[in-house]
């Protein structure tokens, strides 16, 4: 259903012939806070606080950085365990948690230290997701209190993947899975992977990525067992010949990851995903991503429940 | 009631003032093809009586008995004069004018000349296709609905967009009739141009304000176009080549003097212009559009009083993307059949009935392939539909109208098939709405004394949205699950209907101006459901359900009406004030694919609006110069509780100033210059607020719906007609005198220039981001979108 979005994209290119810079004034900017928090299946919850910013204000590094919000009090509970959150600086993070905030921030594990970005983590391994439960998210700050709740579901796992060379390519082409979906209820999907290791023996990680259209339910296909192909988010940019853009190449070991998400969740991130496609295009409504957080805040407290599977692109 | 019995009075009392009394009627007809004239007037000075001919041609008026002479008006056209006698019994008198008008020199123009002022219509525009024709044309292409966007109190929705939007209401509150059959979808290519090939169009006009109680299921406006009937004496070609079109008709009698015929056929070739541009080698070959549409129209003369009419449209865009290196392939075919049947009887010389059957089809279609995965979605909309309208000219004081209409509507608003490979994917039924909408009306025209005229009608319209259908029930996916109702056929699943009141009236002044005031109340029971800010082909039609009620809405207008120099110059002055309730919108972030195993209406919302404003008009209509100036000061509004925190915000043509000057000269036989120039308050949109950052990704926060105000829109296009000379000049070498005689081909050269000081209006805008925040380049920016720049264009245009 999502190829009509690109179609909708297509056609704000075929118009958009002349295109200039102009001063606009857009009325309506309220400072909100933003909460981007996660629990994953065997990792510790993680929420980085910051603030909206006016379209029109800086963009530098320094603006960046004091965006965050520092001296919050974050718990995190699940019915049983209630857990304040450790409020952890860049520069200062506790062992095994720089991977999370490197992939959070999507800045190098090993240049962490060279910025000052809190957020808190959940170092007690009582409060680590587990299957089944339900967390909720709390946030105080400034006499504001926001909260959310997200739900572990048991992850589906793949019937098989595989990957095969795309049409006359030899040894370049997506990487395919089969998906059984469970029957009678609902399901949504997010898709990420992270290439490993390559054919010439490189082990260089990249690090789990979205694929392009990462997000799915299953209102088509509800129980249904299916075959699809996913690209490959980290082969495009610069230098990238078009002919492999997107594509794995024979011998690229891939782990993917399919989390199982709840409803709410899902719907975050099915508009989060629309907007990136469509945002400014006239042809699309303008979509404000909705959210599980209440009190006004923006962002999302997600709860991922992931099925990891590991390929070796070979045909 | 109290409506109702006030009305009852005043019809029986301008009855009463029949008394030996004669009936004048007939046909009025073009002499030189034989078609019927809409709008001629036939008047007899002595006694200050008129009345005008119908859209068939045909009038009737009853007087005094007496002898009278008697003039047949017609703009353009030399006025021809009658005696008639009708002291002893009624006349039917067919009449042919402009037999000699190539000789007569210096036209008299007085045909329509102060209807303006005495017609109890408001808001109403009545456009000369020769007019339009001489107008400065986008890329060649005449355009009718453009022409119309020209108007006070009309705008457009984009630049160069079909849509118009009449007095504050949407798109969809327009009643567009290709000779009685209804239009749902009035543009090509994107809206760029009208579907209303100008060589087939015989006249147009538009009503915006206190709409009569013939016509129905629309908010704001009626737009009527009629086809040309075709010449009944000789046959004919004409046509012409542009830049990215050509077209051709041919018309001619079926019969001489009792039927005649005419074709019309329209194609653009951008697609042969694209496939020069594309190389075979470019991952984009493949890629095309194309439009073509195709009309035609039948008449024939059974007898005096029975005629019968055939009409039909059929139009077809297609848009084909493809891109070869990622294997993927995009369809987007859509078009309108439109057709009509048509049979007007005359039971006496005051009786006129006509009887019409007519078809509209719709549909849009979107087919992609990539890879092995394959997706079609459909939608579309077809009515059946009669009608009878009876007209009863009573006497020269009273006209009464009554009748009634049917349509059975078959919408599909979307229908989905998606498989990949071997596995087709359960995107729910195709949904089908059907529903009957059906109505009654009587309206009575009549002249309270010499200086009021009253134009009153009551309409009682009926709606039933019946099975079969399914209703999706939405669950939250944890403790409820969606569920589904299912109707069988024929259940009748809603049941809407409402009296509709409508009455205008003029009071005419002392020196020659006339003040009118009307009142209209609407029902509307098909919506249109549009996800984007401009109009395409992908927005939906939806019926009236149970969860979309219908649209209903009043709308007061008061005018002050005065023209100058022997009617030389019209003017007017319109106030308006239009309530609307019942409005849909797509609810916030609603995406096409949430259509999809799910019904249309719940995805909406529903709320209120209102416009208002004020028009001011001035036209000169004869003369070397002529033109208008139009100038519209309106604020649109609406509410919706579940959109912008249930505050009001602008309509997305909210517009305070609009104004356009149109100025014609004719400087000889030879030479037409126009000119056209517009300026507006820019549109309103809803652009971010404030961005974020979540997990990487810059995200945006949308401020309140359409508080943004792209910066002004204006253009200046000009236009240049050469004609070819008309008659060839000869010496008789005997007399010595020159003879003229009528050439059999006449051409012009149409040059225009679209935009002429390369104004870069905006289209859209939208917010950009590039760089990355590390590296100290990060930047975000608003851009502007501009569609064209200047534009010339030349076209040939014969006739044979």
């Amino acid at each position: 259903m999502m190829r009509i979005i690109p179609l909708i994209a297509l056609i704000g290119l075929l118009f958009a012939s002349c295109t200039k810079e102009v001063e606009i004034d857009i009325p309506g900017y309220q400072e909100q806070i933003v909460i981007d928090g996660r629990i994953e299946t065997g990792q510790p919850p993680f929420v980085l606080l910051s603030t909206s910013k006016e379209v029109y204000a800086p963009t530098d590094v320094d603006a960046f950085l004091n965006g965050f919000i520092t001296g919050a009090i974050v718990t995190v509970s699940d019915g049983t365990n209630t857990v304040v959150l450790t409020e952890v600086c860049s520069g200062n993070l506790p062992p095994g948690t720089e991977e999370i905030a490197a992939q959070i921030l999507g800045i190098p594990a090993e240049d962490l230290q060279n910025y000052d970005i809190c957020a808190y983590v959940g170092l007690d391994p009582l409060i680590w997701g587990q299957v089944g439960k339900t967390y909720t998210l709390t946030v105080e700050h400034e006499g504001q209190t926001y909260t959310a709740e997200t739900t572990l579901l048991p992850p589906t796992p793949l019937v098989n993947t595989f990957w095969k060379p795309e049409g006359s390519l030899t040894n370049h082409g997506f990487s395919w899975a089969t998906l059984a979906d469970p029957a009678g209820q609902y399901d949504a999907y997010f898709w990420e992977a992270n290439v490993i290791g390559n054919a010439a023996g490189d082990t260089t990680e990249t690090g789990f990525s979205p694929t392009f259209n990462p997000v799915f339910d299953d209102e088509f296909f509800d129980g249904l067992e299916f075959e699809f192909a996913y690209e490959n988010p980290h082969a495009f940019g610069e230098g990238m010949p078009d002919s492999t853009r997107f594509l794995y190449a024979q011998g690229d070991t891939v782990v993917i990851k399919l989390s199982k998400l709840d409803r709410v969740v899902y719907e975050y991130f099915e508009k989060k995903y629309v907007q990136l496609q469509t945002a400014g295009n006239p042809f699309a409504t303008p979509t404000n991503i909705p959210t599980n957080l209440s009190n006004g805040a923006l962002g999302v407290w997600a709860g991922f429940s992931p099925y990891i599977d590991t390929l070796i692109c070979e045909p | 009631m109290r409506f109702l019995a006030t009305f009852l009075l005043l019809f029986s009392c301008a009855i009463s003032w029949a008394q030996e009394t004669r009936t004048l009627s007939g046909v009025v007809t073009d002499a030189t093809n034989g078609e019927t004239m809409i709008g001629a007037k036939v008047y007899i000075p002595e006694i200050q009586k008129g009345a005008l001919t119908n859209t068939y041609g045909f009038y009737s008026l009853t007087v005094p008995a007496g002898i009278y002479e008697v003039e047949f008006r017609m703009a353009g056209i030399e006025t021809e004069k009658r005696e008639v006698d009708l002291t002893s019994e009624d006349v039917r008198l067919d009449v042919e004018m402009g037999a000699n008008v190539q000789d007569i020199g210096p036209v008299v123009v007085n045909g329509k000349a102060k209807e303006n002022i005495e017609s109890t219509q408001m808001g109403q525009h009545e456009l000369d296709m020769d007019e339009i024709k001489t107008l400065p044309a986008f890329m060649g292409e005449v355009d009718l609905v453009k022409t119309i966007q020209l108007l006070p109190g009309v705008s457009s929705a984009a630049e160069g967009g079909q849509g118009f939007y009449v007095r504050g209401g949407g798109p969809d509150q327009n009643l567009v009739l290709l000779d009685e059959a209804v239009v749902y979808n009035a543009s090509h290519l994107f809206g760029f141009f009208s579907v209303f090939n100008a060589d087939a169009v015989k006249s147009v006009s538009l009503t915006k304000g206190g709409m009569p109680a013939n016509f129905g299921g629309r908010m704001s406006s009626v737009l009527e176009v009629n086809m040309n009937e075709g010449n009944n004496k000789r046959f004919g070609l004409t046509g012409g080549i542009g830049v990215i079109s050509s077209r051709l008709t041919a018309e001619g009698p079926l019969k001489k003097d009792k039927g005649s015929f005419i074709v019309s056929g329209r194609r653009t070739y951008i697609d042969v212009i694209m496939k020069n541009a594309i190389p075979d080698d470019s991952p984009f070959a493949g890629s095309s559009y194309f439009f073509y549409d195709f009309n035609m129209k039948m008449n024939y003369k059974i007898s005096d009083k029975d005629r019968l009419y055939l009409s039909g449209y059929y139009g077809k865009d297609a848009f084909e993307f493809a891109n070869q290196e990622d294997d993927f392939n995009v369809r987007m075919p859509w078009g309108n059949g439109i057709g009509s049947l048509r049979w007007n009887h005359l039971f006496n010389s005051k009786l006129f009935m006509n009887v019409s059957a007519t078809f509209t089809d719709y549909e849009f279609r979107f087919e992609s392939e990539q890879d092995q995965f394959r997706f079609q979605l459909r939608s579309g909309i077809r009515d059946w539909g009669g009608k009878v309208d009876f007209t009863y000219y009573a006497n020269t004081r009273n006209k009464l109208k009554w009748g009634a209409n049917y349509v059975y509507h078959t919408f599909t608003p979307i229908g989905v098939s998606a498989e990949s490979d071997d596995v087709v994917f359960d995107t729910g039924l195709a949904q089908k709405l059907r529903s009957h909408e059906s109505a009654l009306y009587f309206l009575d025209e009549f002249n309270v004394n010499e200086n009021i005229k009253i134009n009153a009608g009551l309409r009682y319209s009926m709606f039933q949205h019946v099975g079969p259908f399914t209703r999706y029930i939405k669950g939250d996916g944890i403790s409820t699950q969606d569920s589904t109702v299912e109707y069988g056929k024929g259940d009748i699943i809603q049941f809407y209907h409402g009296l509709e009141p409508r009455i205008s009236a003029r009071w005419l002044l002392p020196d020659k101006s006339s003040i009118k005031a009307g009142y209209s109340y609407n029902y509307q029971y098909v919506h249109l459901t549009s996800l984007s800010a401009v109009s395409l082909p992908t927005d939906i039609w939806y019926p009236s359900t149970s969860k979309a009620k219908p649209v209903q809405g009043y709308q007061a207008s008061v005018g002050y009406f005065r023209n100058f120099k022997e009617n030389m110059f019209e003017s007017s002055v319109e106030v308006y004030y239009k309530g609307l309730n019942n409005l849909i919108e797509y609810r916030d972030g609603a995406l096409p694919g949430d259509n999809v195993n799910d019904n249309t209406d719940n995805l909406l919302v529903f709320g209120d609006g209102w416009s208002y404003g004020a028009e001011f008009f001035l036209k000169k209509r004869t003369g070397k110069f002529t033109g208008w100036i139009g100038y519209t000061w309106s604020k649109t509004e609406r509410v919706f509780e579940e959109l912008n925190n249930g505050e009001p915000f602008p309509a997305k043509y909210d517009r305070r100033h609009d104004l356009s000057v149109v100025l014609s000269y004719k400087l000889n036989e030879r030479w037409v210059f126009s000119s056209a120039f517009i300026y507006a308050t820019g549109n309103t949109l809803t652009l971010p607020s404030s961005w974020f950052i979540q997990n990487q990704d810059l995200l945006f926060a949308y401020g309140a719906r359409n508080s943004t105000r792209m910066a002004p829109y204006h253009r200046l296009d000009l236009s240049a007609i050469w004609y070819s000379k008309a008659y060839k000049e000869t010496v008789d070498p005997v007399t010595q005198e020159t003879i003229k005689t009528k050439k059999k081909l006449k051409y012009n050269w149409a040059f225009s220039i679209y935009n002429v000081y390369n104004r870069a209006n905006p289209y859209f805008l939208y917010i950009d981001n590039d760089g990355d925040f590390f590296e100290g380049t990060f930047n975000i920016s608003v851009q502007q979108v501009t569609l064209f720049p200047i534009i010339p264009s030349v076209t040939w245009n014969f006739e044979l």
